[in-house]
C-alpha cells in the first residue's frame, strides 16, 4: 500500500467524526485521540519489527515478548485490582504458556524459528490468553459475591483454603474457556480470523492462509486451556487473608 | 477441655472505621458453659460470633484457644474446634446425604452414618430421605440440617447465630434439647459448650446458664442467667429484659 493509500483511509475516520457531530454524539474528541494512537502505534510497533526481522538477534525477541507479557498482565489485572499481587500471578501464567507452546511450536518444526513467525504468533498466544485471565478473574469477582456463603460455611467447617475455592475456581476455569471453545465451532463460517484474511490480503494462496489458520485455532485452544489452569491454581489464595478469610467485599467497584 | 479467652477485644464499624462496632469486649468460655448472647440489633453480635472463629478480624484485642493465641494457631484448626454455624444456612448443591458427608470429605475421615441418622432423628428430620436435593427443602429443615452438619465436625465450642429462628416450636424445642444434652457431655461424655445468639427471652431462660449482654458498644453483663433476668445490674439490661417482655406479650 503507497503513502497515498494510506493517507486516504483516513476517511474512515472523517465518516465517524461526521456521524458523531452530525448526531452530538460528542466522541469527536475519542475518535480523533484513537486514530492518532492507534496510527502511531501501528507504526511504531511496525519500525520495532523491521528492525528485528533486519537484526535478527534472539534478545529482541525474548525483549518484544517479555514487554508483551507485561502490557497483557497489567491490562488483565486492571480486573481485579485490590487482589494483590494478582499482576504478577497474571505474568507468570502467561509466561508458562507461551514457554510451553512456543517450545512446541518450535521443537516440532511447525514454524520457522525466525522473528517473522515467533513474534506474530506470541502476539496472538498472549493476547488471547490475556482474554481468557481477565474472564477468568471477572468471575471470580462474581463468585466471591455469589458464592460466599458457601465458601464461608465451607471455611467455618475447617475447610482449606483451596476445598472453600474449590467449586468457585472450577467455575471460573470453564466461564474463561468457553468463549475460545465457541469460537472454534464459528470459525470460518462467522467470521473469517484477521491472521487469516491478512495472509490471503498480502498474496497468499488461501489454501496455505487456512493452514495456519488452524494451527492458530488449536494453539489458542490449548493456551485458553493453560493460562486458565496455572493462573487458577497460582492465584486462589490471594483471593483469602493470610489467616484463612475471605478477603473482605469491595464497596462496588468496576 | 477447650477454653477460649477474650481479652480486651475492639472491632471498628465496617462503613466508618474510625467509630467502634463495640470495645474492651473480655470474657471466657469454658466447657459446660451454656451462654446467651442478648442485645438489639446492630450491636455486633453476629460479627463477635464470627470473630470468635476467625471468620472477621478484629481491631485490638487478643484471642486465645487453650493458651495459644488466634495469630499462632492455623485457621482450620481453630474452626474445627470453635465452630460457627449461620442464621442463614447454606446448603451445597447436591443431595442431604452429600451435605451430611461434608465434614468426612473435607477431613478425610469416614462417614458417622450412624451419628448423622441419630442427630437428624433428635431434631425431627428422621423420617427425611437422604436423596432429597437439599435445595428443595424448606428454611427450617435447611436450618436443622445446617446444625447436624456443624455436629458431625464434633467441635468443641458452638457459635450458633439464631438457629432456631425459622423453626416451627416443636422443632425448635427438639434443637434446643439436643444442644442442651450435647453440651452436658451426654452424647459422646464429653463436655462441650456454646454460645448462642436469640431474641427469644423464653429460649434464652431455657437454654442457658450465663448471660452476656451487649449495649452501647460493650458487652455490658455477664451473668448467670437466673441473677440476669431477676435482677439486672444495668438499667440498658432492665429495659432491654422489659421491652422483649412486652412484645412477647402482645404477640401471645
Amino acid at each position: 500500500m503507497n503513502n497515498m493509500a494510506l493517507l486516504c483511509t483516513v476517511c474512515f475516520v472523517a465518516v465517524a467524526a461526521l456521524i458523531s457531530m452530525k448526531q452530538k454524539l460528542g466522541l469527536e474528541k475519542e475518535i480523533l485521540i484513537g486514530t492518532i494512537r492507534s496510527a502511531v502505534q501501528l507504526l511504531f510497533i511496525g519500525y520495532v519489527l523491521h528492525f528485528v526481522f533486519e537484526t535478527s538477534h534472539p534478545a529482541f525477541i525474548i525483549i518484544i515478548i517479555l514487554c508483551m507479557i507485561m502490557v497483557a498482565a497489567w491490562n488483565a489485572g486492571a480486573k481485579a485490582k485490590h487482589v494483590r499481587g494478582i499482576r504478577s500471578r497474571i505474568a507468570i501464567a502467561l509466561a508458562c504458556t507461551e514457554g510451553v507452546t512456543m517450545a512446541i511450536l518450535l521443537g516440532l518444526s511447525i514454524i520457522d524459528p525466525t522473528p517473522q513467525y515467533i513474534i506474530p504468533v506470541s502476539g496472538i498466544i498472549i493476547g488471547s490468553s490475556m482474554i481468557v485471565c481477565g474472564l477468568l478473574l471477572n468471575q471470580m469477582k462474581r463468585e466471591m459475591e455469589t458464592a460466599r456463603g458457601e465458601m464461608e460455611m465451607l471455611l467455618a467447617l475447617g475447610a482449606t483454603e483451596k476445598q472453600a475455592v474449590h467449586g468457585s475456581l472450577r467455575r471460573s476455569v470453564r466461564a474463561s474457556m468457553i468463549p475460545t471453545l465457541d469460537g472454534m465451532k464459528t470459525v470460518g463460517l462467522v467470521q473469517l480470523p484477521g491472521m487469516m484474511t491478512g495472509m490471503i490480503v498480502a498474496g497468499a494462496d488461501p489454501i496455505e492462509a487456512v493452514r495456519y489458520q488452524i494451527l492458530i485455532m488449536f494453539v489458542l485452544a490449548s493456551s485458553a486451556a493453560m493460562t486458565a489452569m496455572v493462573l487458577s491454581l497460582i492465584s486462589y489464595r490471594l483471593w483469602f487473608t493470610k489467616d484463612a478469610r475471605l478477603l473482605p467485599m469491595l464497596p462496588e467497584d468496576n | 477441655m477447650t477454653v477460649l479467652l477474650v481479652n480486651e477485644m475492639a472491632k471498628s464499624k465496617f462503613d466508618n472505621r474510625n467509630e467502634w462496632l463495640f470495645t474492651g469486649v473480655t470474657a471466657e468460655i469454658r466447657p459446660e458453659d451454656r451462654i446467651v448472647l442478648l442485645g438489639g440489633s446492630g450491636q455486633g453480635k453476629s460479627t463477635l460470633l464470627r470473630i470468635l472463629s476467625l471468620l472477621e478480624p478484629f481491631d485490638k484485642g487478643d484471642l486465645q484457644l487453650d493458651g495459644q493465641t488466634s495469630a499462632e494457631c492455623k485457621p482450620q484448626s481453630w474452626r474445627k474446634k470453635v465452630t460457627y454455624v449461620a442464621q442463614k444456612p447454606v446448603m451445597r448443591s447436591g443431595t442431604v446425604a452429600h451435605n451430611l458427608r461434608t465434614v468426612s470429605e473435607l477431613h478425610h475421615k469416614p462417614f458417622e452414618e450412624e451419628l448423622a441418622r441419630s442427630y437428624m432423628e433428635a431434631v425431627g428430620l428422621g423420617k427425611m430421605d437422604w436423596d432429597k436435593q437439599a435445595s428443595d427443602l424448606s428454611g427450617g429443615e435447611q436450618q436443622r440440617l445446617a446444625l447436624v452438619r456443624s455436629l458431625l465436625l464434633h467441635p468443641e465450642l458452638l457459635l450458633l447465630d439464631e438457629i432456631t429462628s425459622s423453626l416451627d416450636p416443636a422443632s425448635k424445642r427438639a434443637v434446643e434439647k439436643l444442644l442442651m444434652d450435647w453440651a452436658a457431655g451426654q452424647a459422646n461424655g464429653l463436655e462441650r459448650a456454646y454460645l448462642w445468639i436469640t431474641h427469644d427471652l423464653d429460649q434464652a431462660r431455657l437454654i442457658s446458664n450465663q448471660v452476656w449482654f451487649m449495649a452501647e458498644g460493650r458487652l455490658l453483663e455477664r451473668s448467670a442467667t437466673e441473677v440476669f433476668f431477676e435482677n439486672p445490674a444495668t438499667e440498658q439490661a432492665g429495659l432491654f429484659i422489659h421491652s422483649l417482655q412486652e412484645t412477647g406479650g402482645e404477640k401471645q
